[in-house]
């Protein structure tokens, strides 16, 4: 069943696939509009969630306030979504991060490979003064 | 029989595809965050501060991996140069990336160094926006006693950091000059038998100061920080003093004072308040006609404005025009060959231009508050900022860490402090965990709870998080449109005191 995004009366309603949307996404993109929106989460079915955005008492929009609304809601879901993919794919190269930067050198390796010079002397013949 | 040439040994570059340890164009994201500038232009910037600037739906095409190594071969070259994506699951320069995160986390290794002794609450200027001065004679119950001033001591040199810094405040710091005589001596005596370094700064507004109080001031290299909001108009009608002009007396104590101590040894702060935005022209120029090196537009205190109105985004709105105007300002300066800075802008210059980080106490993260400075109230009461003593005069203790007759870990460690430390990290703040510009900013509980009633706070209508995404949206606009702002704003963040 497919469902279409659409200004109801007042109320904006964005409809967004789960294979397709994080639930982290979606809230993380509502959490923007709680200051003027009444916001609402809820399944379509098992497979879509169902966003509403209602305009607070004392913030009314016209009509062609909720096309644009409607237009920002639906790039900010796709905006957060992909920061979402961003942060988790990247959660344990940055803990990683954190933890080697904060550490006291246990953490550090030495560089991949050997020291070597093209022309042919032995690097690791070079003392150090 | 002619031998074969043998092949020559050489130092020299390899062709590019030598190094191309991976053919097949597959990468991996690192850290990043990103965020919308205009309709044609997004920002993506990463772990350490690097930003590039790219065309809209970028982004889109990073995440979903449909940069090409061939045909984007520039783009791809600078997403790896930048800590972007990496060719490998952990960058094999893993390491240098987390040196430069400690770089620009170094100041946090000294835990606090401003120590803010409130020496007096007594003043002889009304100014309207102050909540917390008194016009009074009563020594004894608003200038700090000479116990609290040892025990402010004794805290201070606990600091592990070994240079600490001792700022007087007021009030009107210099009405408990023989006070602050009697702190000086001590703290130096202190600080030379521990070897830990010593910075005297007195906070005046130099209307009652003398000759003889500045030769002590240049005998101790004690530091001058005073206040000018801008001209005679704009100056005399925020600092109002009764039967003079509060203008006057500090223009002639700045010229004293630079005389007697030296032209650098004086600084000077200004306050922003409502009459202030419609003089942005006229305050730059009075700091430059006055020969100061730059200027810090601060933006209205929430502790005198209603700042939980919706009267409050158009104060927010007004001084960012206010900002932009002044700053337009400051930069026809520079056009003609002068260096003035902005200390706000460069704040941020520093944190996108550089290497390196500046120590400013809600412009870092974790915040600067307690473990980067600590006031001690003339009371013997111990807060966490300036501001969190405002309130309390305002009898809101939340940011009250104890007293003075507490011990360092009770003040420090403690339950409050530790409160505190939930929300002074804005990596884990809702709003700001996947902002762009996360780490050019920092989180201000106090000013959170001073505007919004609670120390997390919420940034869809936070002032806070309004003015800084703005004025950073703004420099990148400028650094994108001009090359000439962009050298001189280059030449800001090479300022950095390190």
């Amino acid at each position: 069943m497919s469902f279409q995004n659409r200004i109801e009366g007042n109320e904006i309603i964005v409809f967004a696939d789960t294979s397709l949307y994080s639930k982290d996404s979606i809230f993380k993109c509502l959490y923007w509009y709680g200051d003027k929106y009444h916001t609402n989460v809820s399944f379509a079915d098992s497979n879509t969630y169902k966003v509403g955005l209602k305009p607070m008492s004392d913030n009314p929009i016209s009509s062609e306030q909720a096309e644009k609304l409607l237009q920002k809601l639906e790039r900010d879901l796709i905006d957060f979504n992909l920061r979402d993919i961003v942060t988790k794919e990247t959660k344990n190269i940055r803990d990683l991060l954190t933890a080697k930067a904060f550490s006291n050198g246990e953490f550090d390796e030495l560089p991949p490979g050997e020291i070597s010079d093209p022309v042919g002397f032995n690097v690791n013949e070079i003392k150090n003064d | 029989m002619i031998d074969a040439k043998p092949e020559r040994k050489t130092r020299k570059f390899k062709e590019s595809n030598y190094y191309d340890l991976k053919k097949d164009g597959q990468y991996f994201l690192l850290p990043f965050r990103f965020h919308r500038i205009t309709t044609e232009k997004e920002i993506i910037v990463n772990e350490v501060g690097d930003f590039l600037i790219l065309p809209t739906g970028t982004y889109e095409r990073i995440v979903k991996r449909q940069v090409d190594k061939e045909t984007d071969s520039e783009l791809y070259g600078d997403l790896i140069a930048n800590y972007f994506i990496s060719e490998e699951v952990i960058s094999p320069l893993i390491d240098v990336l987390a040196t430069r995160y400690r770089t620009k986390k170094l100041f946090l290794n000294h835990f606090t160094g401003l120590h803010i002794f409130v020496i007096s609450l007594r003043c002889e200027h009304t100014c309207h926006y102050c909540q917390v001065s008194r016009v009074t004679q009563n020594r004894d119950k608003y200038d700090m006693s000479i116990d609290y001033i040892d025990k402010g001591i004794e805290i201070m040199f606990k600091s592990p950091n070994p240079h600490v810094t001792m700022e007087f405040q007021g009030g009107e710091a210099l009405l408990a000059f023989d006070n602050i005589k009697y702190a000086v001596e001590k703290a130096e005596r202190i600080a030379k038998e521990i070897g830990k370094g010593l910075t005297k700064v007195i906070c005046t507004n130099l209307a009652i100061v003398t000759e003889e109080i500045l030769e002590y001031c240049k005998e101790h290299e004690i530091l001058i920080s005073t206040s000018l909001d801008g001209p005679k108009l704009v100056h005399d009608n925020n600092r109002h003093k009764p039967h003079a002009s509060s203008y006057e007396l500090t223009i002639r104590g700045i010229e004293l004072a630079r005389k007697i101590l030296g032209h650098d040894r004086v600084s000077a702060l200004m306050t922003t308040t409502k009459l202030s935005l419609d003089y942005p022209i006229e305050i730059v120029d009075e700091y430059f006609n006055l020969g100061f090196q730059g200027i810090f537009l601060r933006n209205i205190s929430p502790y005198g404005f209603a700042l939980r109105t919706e009267k409050s985004k158009y104060d927010t709105e007004k001084f960012l025009t206010f900002y932009k105007k002044a700053l337009d300002r400051i930069l026809e300066y520079n056009f003609q060959g002068y260096n003035f800075t902005e200390d706000l802008a460069r704040i941020f210059l520093i944190k996108m231009l550089s290497p390196f980080n500046v120590g400013f106490v809600d412009l870092q993260s974790p915040a600067g508050l307690i473990n980067g400075v600590i006031v001690f109230n003339y009371d013997g009461g111990v807060y966490a900022t300036d501001e969190s003593r405002m309130l309390a005069e305002q009898k809101d203790f939340t940011f009250k860490l104890g007293t003075l007759n507490d011990s360092y870990n009770e003040l420090f460690f403690g339950k409050k402090a530790q409160e505190i430390a939930e929300v002074w990290a804005n990596e884990s703040l809702a709003g700001c965990s996947e902002c762009a510009f996360q780490q050019y900013c920092g989180a201000d509980p106090v000013h959170n709870h001073a505007t919004q009633g609670d120390m997390y706070g919420y940034r869809p209508n936070s002032d806070f998080c309004q003015k800084n995404m703005e004025i950073i949206r703004y420099l990148i606009e400028l650094i994108e449109s001009d090359q000439r702002v962009k050298n001189i704003f280059q030449g800001w963040a090479r300022t950095v005191n390190h």
